[in-house]
C-alpha cells in the first residue's frame, strides 16, 4: 500500500518539478538582467545574506520589498560606509540594528550590476513567497498517506454490494422462472399469509426481510461473505501486526533531512557516523549538531532547543551541564531485539546506500519508517543481493571455495550462509 | 576397542540405586503429569469439556485484550556530549588488573561486562580463574553500600572525614595504638598509602593477616634459609612433583599460574616431544588437584608428617629421631618408591605441601634442598607477594584489643569477624576499641561491628597497582565511574594522614613516576599512556640462587611427630578445613555465578557439607546427605555428609567460605562457617584438628550436579597410561584397531551443497589430558551468554542453566590386567566392582561436555518448528524466537546439553537474587539476546564473537586469522585446554590438534559425526604401580 502512495506522491512531485523549471525557465528567459543579477549575489553577496532568512545581514527579499528607493539602495550596496559617514537616517538606522557590523564595501559594481541583483532578489523573493502559497496544496498529498487503507476496505465493501446485487437479481430470476414453470404446469400457488387490508403496509416490510432469510441460498451467501470478509480482514491485519511501514513519529525537534542531507548535501556519515564502524548507526549526540549551529541559525526556535537541552547559552557561549537535559528522541526503526543487526556490514562491507533500506532520506522533511523491516524482507534482500567481493581479501577464499560449488552462478548473500538462523538470531 | 574401564560420576551411579536408575529415565526432572490426568478419569469425566470450554473462552478474551494495547514508543537518547572513544556498540577494553593478573575489561557504552586474560600476563598468559571471571558481576551488587556510613546511618564524606580525623587525633592524644588490619597488601601504591598514614600517626601499625594462610611457608623459608618470603615455584620445571595436600591447580597461592605451568609437561605438545611430568598427591579430602593427579594416595592429616618424615628419611639416608612406620601400608610402600623417583630426577623435582605448619614447611624444605630443587623449581629471589599475611599478628591485635591498648581499627579488605577462628573474641575485643572503621563494601560481619563504613570502590572504579611476583606490577584503571558513593580506600586514608597528595589518581601517578616507570624502561607522561596499554611492567627476573638449607632437623622432626601423634587422638576422626575451587575463603560468597558453579570435584552448588569416605558412611549407618553434627576446638555444627570417593577413611573435610551471615542477599546463610575450626599453634593457623562427628537422623538434600546428565554407563572417556602412550599414540582412542566403515544417511555429503562446509567449519578440540576441570569456563561461559543463575532449589530439580559443564567420572585404580573379566574385557558384573572397591583410591577424569555440533544433530530432525538448523559452517544454531519449547530436541541430545528456561530468570521474584533487578541486569552482554521461558538453549559456540571476528576482518579487507576468534570458555583457559577454530584450514590449530593420534570423539559410534574432538587422558602411572 506504501507503495501507492510512494507512487502519487513521487508522481506529484516531479510534476510540481517540472512546472517549476518551466516557469524559472521562462522567466529566465525574459529577464536576462535577472540571471546576471543571480551570477553576482551568489559571488557577492551569499557569505552574508539569504533572500528568505536573516543571516549575518537582513533578509534581502522582504528587506528589498519594503525598500523601494533604489538609488539609495545602489548607494548603500557600492559604499555603505560613506552613507553612514555621512549620518544618513536609514543607513544608521540599520547599521544599529546589525550591532553596528559594517557591510562590505563593493565599490567595484557598477550601478547597472546592482539594477540586476535588486531585480534579481526581488524576483527571486516574489517566485519562494509563490511557492509558499502553493505549499499547502502538496500538503495535502502527503496527508492522505493513510489512505490505503481504507480504499482496501471500500473496494471489500464494494465487491460484497456488487455481489449482493448480483444475488437478488439471480434469485429475482429463479423465482419467476419457477413461477413460470409452476404456472405451466398448472399449480398456482397459494399465497400463505393472509392479508388484512388495513394493515398491509408494515407487514409487508418484515415480509421481506423474513422471505429473504428463508432463502437459504441468500443466508448461505452472506454467511460466506462475511467470513471472507473478516477473514481477510484479520488476515492483512495479523500480518501487518508489529509492521510499522510508514511510522511517521512526531520529534522533539523538526529536524529536516531534506535540508541537511538534501539541500546541504551533508554526507549522512557526518552525524551517523556509527553506520560505518558498528551495528548502530546511532542518533548523533548534541555536540555533532553544536559543530554548525553555533553559528549557523542561532536565532531558530528549533536551535534553541538544542542549547537549552545541553544547557548552553549562545550569548556567552558557555556551557552549563546542570542545566542540560538529554533530548528524547522517537525511536523510528524498531527492529526487535532477537535479531541482531549490524550497519557496518551492511554499510561499510556491502557498500549499500543507506537510501535501500531508509529510503530517500534526503527528500523526507521528517523521517518516516519506509521499509517493512520484516525478516520476510530481510530474506529477499539477502536472497536478491550478489556478494560484491572484489578488492576485498576476506571474501577471495570465500568466493573461490563456492566457485567450486556453484560454478558460475551467481553468489547471493544467501548463498554464503545470509539466510541461515544464527546469522542474526543468538 | 572399548576401554576395560567403567566410569561413574556418582555412588548412587555405580551401585545403581533405584532412585537413581528412576530419575536417569528422564531427560527432565519432573516429567509432565499427563499420565495421572489421563488415568484419574479426568478426561472421562464430565466437566473437563466444559471446563476446557470455559478455560479456551477465558483464555482467548484475555489474550484478545492483552493484546490490545497501543505499540510502545521507543525512546531514543543520544549522548549529550559523545565520549570521544566509544562508539555506540563497540566494545572498548582497558588493562587492568585483578589479584596480580594482568587483564583486559570488557566495557559496552561505559559499562564493563566481561573481564579477560591479557593474553602477555606473567601469571597465567591470558586464562583467568571463575573468581576473576565472576568479579564483574559484584560492581551490579545490589547489596554494595551505597553512601558511607557513621553509626549504622547514611551520612557523607565530609562529616565521616571530620569525626575520623578528631577520633584518631584523641587515640594519639591517649597514646593508644592505630592498627590498619588487611588482608595482604600487594599493592606497591597501597603500600606507600599505608606508610604515609604510619608516618602520620606513628602509633598505627599494620596488621596483615589472611584467611587462608601462608604463614607457615614464610616462616620456614626465614628459618631454613634467612629469606621470609613467599617462594616463586616453576611447576613446569619440574618433572616430578610430589604434593601433599598442595591443591596448587586450584586453591594454593596462584592455581591459575601453576595451572599453566604444570600442564605445559603433560599438554599435547609436550606428549608428542615423549615427554611428561609425573605428579604424586598425598592427601586427605579430595581436591582439585588430588583428581588430576597420576597417583593419588589418600592418608589421613595425621599420617602427613609421619609421611614428609620417612620421605626425608629416604632421600637423605639418615633417620630422624622419632620415625616410625605409616599405619597405611600401601603409602608406606608409596614413600620410599616416591623417594626414589625424586632422587632419580634431581634438579627437577618439587616436593610441595598445604600444610599451615611451620615444622612442616622446614622439613618440606628440607627435602627440596636435597633435591637440588632451589634455583630451578623454587624461587626465593624473585618471590611471590601474593601473601605475606603473619597469623600471629591478628592474634595479637585481637589480644591488645581486649587489653584496651587499641584506640582505632581500620579494617581493609579484611573481615575477622567471620574469619578469624574465634569470632566472639573478635566482637568482644572491638568492644573495647574507640574508633573501628571498615573500608568494605558490603555491611559484612566486622563492618557490621564498625563505627564507620566507608565504603572502598569496586576493582573496576578504581586506579591502582599490583605486584603479584618481585618484579612485575600490573596497573588498574577505572572502566566505570562509581556506581554509589563510594570512595577509594586509598584516599580515605590519604585523606585522614592530611597527605599532600589527597587524590589517589594523583598518588599512583606520583608513585609511577618515581620508581616503577623506570624499570619499565618508560618515563612521564608517554611512559605512564603506554603503561595503561600494555597494562604491566616486568623487570626481568633475577638469575635464581641455589640455597643450603641450614636448620636443625630434629627438633622439626620431634614437632611433627608430637602434632601427629595428637591428631590420631583415638575414637575420633581427623577433619581437614580446605578451600573449595569455587567460593575460596568466603570473600566472594555473594557472587551467584560462584555459588552456582558446581564444585570440581563433588560437583555440590549452594552449600559446604562434611565429605565423608564411603566405607565410613556404611559403618556409622549414615543416609547419603544425613545431617551430622561435627565438633572440633570447641565448636559444633551441623552439615549434610557427602559420601566422596578418593576420601581417606577415618577423615572429613569441611569447606570454609560459608555460613556467611552478612554476605548479601545471594550469600546469607548458605552453608556453615568452618573457620572457627582451625586453632592457632606455634604461630601459625592450623587447619587440621580430630573432631567427633554424630548422626542427627536429618536429612538435607544437597543440590549435587553429578548425575545430572547421565550416559547411562555409555564408554565415553578414553584413557591411556604414558607406557602405552609411547608404545602406540593411538593407545587407548579406540583407534588402534581396524577401522570401522561409517556409513552416511545422506548422499555424497561432501559434494552436496546442502550439508557442505564450503568456507568455515567451527570445531572445538578438547584436551583431556589439559583440562583440570576448574570450573573456569563455566563462569566465563555465563558471563559471555548472559545464562541465568536458577539457585539450590532449580538446581537441584537437574535444572541448572549452564552451557557447558564439567563431567566428572570417577574409575577404580587397576592393579594390571588381574580385575579385568577375560571373556567381555569390561568390568561391569557386580561382584567384580565389589573385589574393586577400595573406595580411597579412585582415579578421576574431567571432561568438558558442551554441545558438540553434530553434522547429523539427533536434536535437528525432531524439532517439530526448525528451531534449531544447522548452519553452513557447521554449527548448530538455536533460533529461541522460533521454539515453543516441546524438548524434543533435548530428549533426542545424546550428549544431554540442551537446557530449558523453566522461568523468566529476569523477571520473577523467584529469582531475587540474582538478575531480577535492572541494575544487575547491566552485566548482560548485550549482543546476545536473553532467553524467555518456555525456550530451548545451549552453547552457540560463541557464534556473536564469530560473526563480530568475521564483520572486523571484512571492514579491514582480509582474510579471518586463525586463532583471531577466541570463544569465551576457551580464552579464560589456562591450560589451553580448549582450542577452537576452522577445520577448513588445514594449518589452523584445531586441525592440526584434531589430527592428533589421540583424538576421539564421544559417542563416535553413533555416526552423529560429533565436532567436538577429545583428546586421550594420559596417565603417567609409572613403572612400579605405587597405589
Amino acid at each position: 500500500m506504501r507503495n501507492i502512495s510512494l507512487i502519487i506522491k513521487q508522481f506529484s512531485r516531479s510534476v510540481l518539478l517540472v512546472a517549476g523549471l518551466v516557469v524559472v525557465g521562462l522567466t529566465a528567459h525574459a529577464q536576462t538582467d535577472a540571471a546576471k543579477g543571480e551570477a553576482i549575489f551568489k559571488a557577492k553577496c551569499t557569505a552574508c545574506h539569504k533572500i528568505d532568512v536573516r543571516m549575518t545581514g537582513p533578509a534581502l527579499g522582504p528587506q528589498l520589498t519594503e525598500e523601494t528607493d533604489d538609488a539609495y539602495l545602489t548607494k548603500w550596496i557600492q559604499n555603505n560606509q560613506a552613507l553612514i559617514a555621512a549620518k544618513n537616517p536609514k543607513a544608521v538606522k540599520i547599521y544599529n540594528e546589525y550591532n553596528q557590523a559594517g557591510m562590505t564595501v563593493f565599490a567595484e559594481l557598477t550601478d547597472a550590476d546592482v539594477g540586476n541583483v535588486i531585480t534579481y532578489i526581488r524576483a527571486d523573493w516574489k517566485k519562494i513567497q509563490d511557492d509558499k502559497a502553493k505549499a499547502p496544496a502538496g500538503g495535502t498529498v502527503v496527508a492522505e498517506d493513510k489512505g490505503p487503507s481504507a480504499l482496501v476496505v471500500w473496494s471489500l465493501l464494494g465487491v460484497i454490494v456488487i455481489a449482493f446485487v448480483v444475488i437478488l437479481v439471480l434469485n429475482k430470476v429463479i423465482a419467476t422462472l419457477e413461477r413460470l414453470l409452476l404456472n405451466k404446469k398448472g399449480i398456482f400457488e397459494e399465497e400463505e399469509v393472509v392479508v388484512v387490508e388495513g394493515e398491509k403496509a408494515p407487514v409487508d416490510k418484515l415480509a421481506i426481510v423474513k422471505k429473504l432469510l428463508k432463502n437459504k441460498k441468500l443466508v448461505f451467501f452472506l454467511v460466506l461473505c462475511a467470513v471472507v470478509g473478516l477473514g481477510s480482514f484479520s488476515w492483512i491485519t495479523m500480518w501487518n501486526t508489529n509492521v510499522h511501514q510508514g511510522y511517521q513519529p512526531v520529534q522533539p525537534i523538526k529536524y529536516s533531512h531534506q535540508l541537511h542531507a538534501g539541500a546541504m548535501k551533508i554526507e549522512c556519515q557526518y552525524c551517523h557516523s556509527g553506520a560505518y564502524k558498528s551495528k548502530h548507526a546511532s542518533i548523533p549526540s548534541l555536540n555533532v549538531c553544536m559543530n554548525c549551529h553555533k553559528v549557523v541559525k542561532t536565532e531558530s526556535p528549533e536551535i534553541r532547543k538544542i542549547y537549552d537541552a545541553l544547557g548552553y547559552d549562545p550569548n556567552t557561549a558557555k556551557y552549563d551541564s546542570t542545566k542540560s537535559k538529554p533530548i528524547q528522541w522517537v525511536r523510528i526503526h524498531n527492529l526487535p531485539d532477537l535479531a541482531y543487526f549490524n550497519h557496518s556490514q551492511h554499510v561499510t562491507v556491502g557498500a549499500i546506500k543507506c537510501q535501500t533500506c531508509h529510503g530517500q532520506i534526503q527528500e523526507m522533511k521528517e523521517v518516516y519508517q519506509y521499509s517493512p523491516l520484516t525478516m520476510k524482507w530481510c530474506i529477499q534482500c539477502h536472497k536478491r543481493t550478489e556478494v560484491n567481493g572484489k578488492g576485498n581479501a576476506y571474501y577471495d577464499s570465500i568466493l573461490a571455495a563456492h566457485d567450486k560449488i556453484k560454478k558460475g552462478e551467481k553468489v547471493t548473500a544467501a548463498v554464503l550462509g545470509g539466510i541461515e538462523c544464527a546469522k542474526c538470531h543468538y | 576397542m572399548d576401554s576395560n574401564k567403567k566410569y561413574w560420576k556418582g555412588l548412587e551411579e555405580l551401585n545403581k540405586t533405584p532412585e537413581f536408575v528412576e530419575k536417569n529415565k528422564h531427560e527432565f526432572a519432573e516429567p509432565i503429569p499427563i499420565e495421572e490426568v489421563l488415568s484419574g478419569g479426568g478426561l472421562m469425566g464430565k466437566t473437563p469439556r466444559r471446563d476446557f470450554l470455559k478455560a479456551l473462552g477465558f483464555g482467548v478474551g484475555a489474550v484478545t485484550l492483552a493484546a490490545c494495547q497501543k505499540v510502545p514508543v521507543h525512546k531514543s537518547i543520544p549522548y549529550l556530549i559523545k565520549p570521544e572513544e566509544i562508539t555506540l556498540g563497540v566494545a572498548n577494553y582497558y588493562t587492568s588488573t585483578y589479584d596480580g593478573s594482568a587483564i583486559l575489561v570488557k566495557t559496552r557504552e561505559g559499562r564493563p561486562i566481561k573481564v579477560e586474560g591479557n593474553p602477555k600476563d606473567l601469571l597465567s598468559k591470558g586464562g583467568l580463574s571463575a573468581q576473576a571471571q565472576a568479579s564483574v558481576l559484584e560492581l551490579y551488587d545490589t547489596s554494595r553500600v551505597k553512601d558511607p556510613q557513621l553509626n549504622g546511618t547514611d551520612s557523607s564524606w565530609s562529616e565521616i572525614d571530620a569525626f575520623v580525623k578528631s577520633k584518631l587525633a584523641a587515640v594519639v592524644a591517649s597514646g593508644k595504638t592505630i592498627s590498619i588490619v588487611s588482608s595482604t597488601v600487594h599493592s606497591p601504591s597501597t603500600q606507600a598509602v599505608i606508610a604515609e598514614f604510619i608516618a602520620k600517626y606513628p602509633t598505627a601499625k599494620h596488621v596483615q593477616y589472611d584467611a587462608v594462610s601462608y604463614t607457615g611457608i614464610i616462616k620456614a623459608n626465614q628459618n631454613s634459609f634467612g629469606k621470609a618470603v613467599l617462594p616463586h615455584y616453576n611447576f613446569d620445571k619440574a618433572d616430578i612433583i610430589v604434593s601433599f595436600a598442595a591443591d596448587f591447580l586450584g586453591t594454593w597461592i596462584s592455581g591459575e599460574e601453576f595451572t599453566r605451568q604444570y600442564v605445559s609437561n603433560r599438554n599435547n605438545k609436550s606428549l608428542e616431544e615423549k615427554k611428561m611430568s609425573r605428579h604424586i598427591q598425598f592427601e586427605s579430602g579430595m581436591s582439585l588437584t588430588g583428581t588430576n593427579a597420576d597417583v593419588r594416595i589418600a592418608i589421613k592429616p595425621s599420617e602427613e608428617g609421619v609421611a614428609l618424615v620417612n620421605l626425608y628419611n629416604a632421600i637423605s639416608g639418615t633417620t630422624l629421631p622419632g620415625s616410625k612406620k605409616l599405619t597405611t601400608v600401601n603409602a608406606d610402600k608409596a614413600i620410599l618408591l616416591v623417594a626414589a623417583e625424586l632422587k632419580a630426577a634431581k634438579g627437577k623435582a618439587l616436593v610441595v605441601a598445604g600444610s599451615n605448619d611451620v615444622a612442616k614447611q622446614v622439613l618440606v624444605n628440607a627435602i627440596n634442598s636435597l633435591l637440588g630443587s632451589y634455583g630451578t623449581t623454587i624461587d626465593l629471589d624473585n618471590p611471590s607477594r601474593q601473601y605475606a599475611g603473619n597469623d600471629g599478628a591478628i592474634v595479637d591485635f585481637i589480644t591488645q584489643a581486649k587489653a584496651g591498648t587499641v584506640g582505632a581499627a581500620l579494617f581493609l579488605d579484611a573481615n575477622p569477624a567471620y574469619d578469624y577462628h574465634i569470632a566472639t573474641a573478635v566482637v568482644d575485643a572491638l568492644k573495647n576499641v574507640g574508633l573501628k572503621v571498615s573500608f568494605s563494601d558490603h555491611t559484612d560481619e566486622t563492618a557490621a561491628l564498625c563505627n564507620i563504613i566507608a565504603p572502598n570502590h569496586n576493582y573496576l572504579e578504581s586506579w591502582g597497582d599490583d605486584s603479584s611476583v618481585e618484579g612485575y606490577y600490573t596497573v588498574m584503571q577505572p572502566t566505570i565511574n562509581p556506581v554509589n558513593n563510594t570512595r577509594q580506600a586509598e584516599h580515605s586514608l590519604l585523606v585522614w594522614a592530611d597527605s599532600a597528595t589527597k587524590d589517589y589518581y594523583a598518588f599512583v601517578r606520583n608513585n609511577w613516576n618515581t620508581s616503577l616507570l623506570a624499570k619499565g624502561g618508560l618515563s612521564g607522561q608517554a611512559g605512564w599512556e603506554t603503561l595503561l596499554q600494555t597494562g604491566f611492567v616486568l623487570v626481568a627476573p633475577v638469575a635464581a640462587g641455589s640455597y643450603t638449607f641450614n636448620y636443625d632437623l630434629n627438633a622439626v622432626a620431634q614437632t611433627i611427630l608430637g602434632q601427629s601423634a595428637k591428631l590420631a587422638e583415638g575414637g575420633k576422626v581427623e577433619l581437614q578445613v580446605y578451600q573449595n575451587t569455587a567460593m575460596r575463603d568466603g570473600k566472594k560468597a555473594n557472587n551467584p555465578w560462584l555459588q552456582e558453579l558446581p564444585d570440581p570435584v563433588s560437583k555440590v552448588t549452594w552449600d559446604n557439607f562434611v565429605a565423608m569416605s564411603p566405607s565410613d558412611i556404611k559403618k556409622m549407618g549414615l543416609d547419603e546427605f544425613e545431617v551430622v553434627e561435627i565438633s572440633a576446638n570447641g565448636y559444633t555444627v551441623t552439615l549434610p555428609v557427602l559420601s566422596q570417593p578418593g576420601q581417606a577413611p577415618g577423615t572429613v573435610s569441611v569447606a570454609v567460605g560459608y555460613g556467611r551471615t552478612a554476605a548479601g542477599l545471594v550469600g546469607n546463610n548458605v552453608g556453615k562457617n568452618a573457620y572457627p575450626f582451625l586453632s592457632f599453634l606455634n604461630g601459625t593457623f592450623q587447619t587440621n584438628a580430630s573432631a567427633t562427628v554424630k548422626a542427627t537422623g536429618d536429612i538435607f538434600p544437597l543440590s549435587q550436579t553429578q548425575t545430572h546428565h547421565s550416559f547411562e554407563g555409555r564408554n565415553i572417556i578414553r584413557e591411556a597410561t604414558f607406557t602405552e602412550y609411547k608404545k602406540d599414540a593411538r593407545a587407548g582412542s579406540g583407534k588402534e584397531g581396524e577401522e570401522e566403515k561409517m556409513f552416511d544417511l545422506w548422499e555424497n555429503t561432501n559434494e552436496d551443497t546442502i550439508h557442505a562446509r564450503p568456507v568455515y567449519d567451527w570445531v572445538m578440540a578438547i584436551d583431556l589430558n589439559a583440562c583440570t576441570g576448574c570450573g573456569a569456563c563455566v563462569v566465563a561461559c555465563s558471563a559471555e551468554n548472559n545464562i541465568p543463575v536458577v539457585g539450590k532449589d532449580e538446581v537441584g530439580r537437574r535444572r541448572e542453566m549452564h552451557w557447558i559443564r564439567i563431567d566428572r567420572y570417577y574409575s577404580f585404580e587397576q592393579n594390571g590386567e588381574a580385575k579385568v573379566d577375560s571373556r567381555s574385557g569390561k568390568v561391569t558384573q557386580e561382584k567384580e566392582i565389589e573385589k574393586l572397591a577400595d573406595f580411597s583410591n579412585v582415579t578421576v577424569v574431567h571432561q568438558p561436555m558442551l554441545c558438540q555440533h553434530c553434522d547429523h544433530a539427533p536434536c535437528e530432525t525432531v524439532c517439530p518448528v526448525l528451531a534449531t538448523t544447522h548452519s553452513s559452517e557447521g554449527i548448530n544454531m538455536m533460533a529461541y524466537n522460533r521454539c515453543v519449547g516441546t524438548r524434543y530436541c533435548a530428549n533426542n541430545c545424546p550428549y544431554k546439553v540442551r537446557r530449558f528456561n523453566w522461568f523468566n530468570y529476569w523477571n520473577d521474584s523467584r529469582f531475587d537474587n540474582y538478575l531480577n533487578n535492572v541494575h544487575t541486569q547491566l552485566v548482560l552482554n548485550p549482543d546476545v539476546t536473553t532467553r524467555f521461558r518456555g525456550v530451548m538453549e545451549k552453547c552457540s559456540m560463541c557464534v556473536q564473537r564469530i560473526q563480530a571476528g568475521k564483520l572486523q576482518a571484512k571492514i579491514e579487507k582480509r582474510p579471518l586469522r586463525d586463532g583471531e576468534v577466541k570463544v569465551a570458555c576457551q580464552q579464560t583457559c589456562s591450560a589451553n585446554a580448549i582450542v577452537f577454530g576452522n577445520r577448513n584450514d588445514p594449518n589452523s590449530e584445531v586441525s592440526k590438534a584434531l589430527k592428533s593420534e589421540r583424538t576421539y570423539y564421544v559417542l563416535e559410534e553413533l555416526n552423529v559425526k560429533p565436532g567436538i574432538g577429545y583428546q586421550v587422558k594420559v596417565r603417567n602411572t609409572g613403572t612400579e604401580s605405587l597405589a
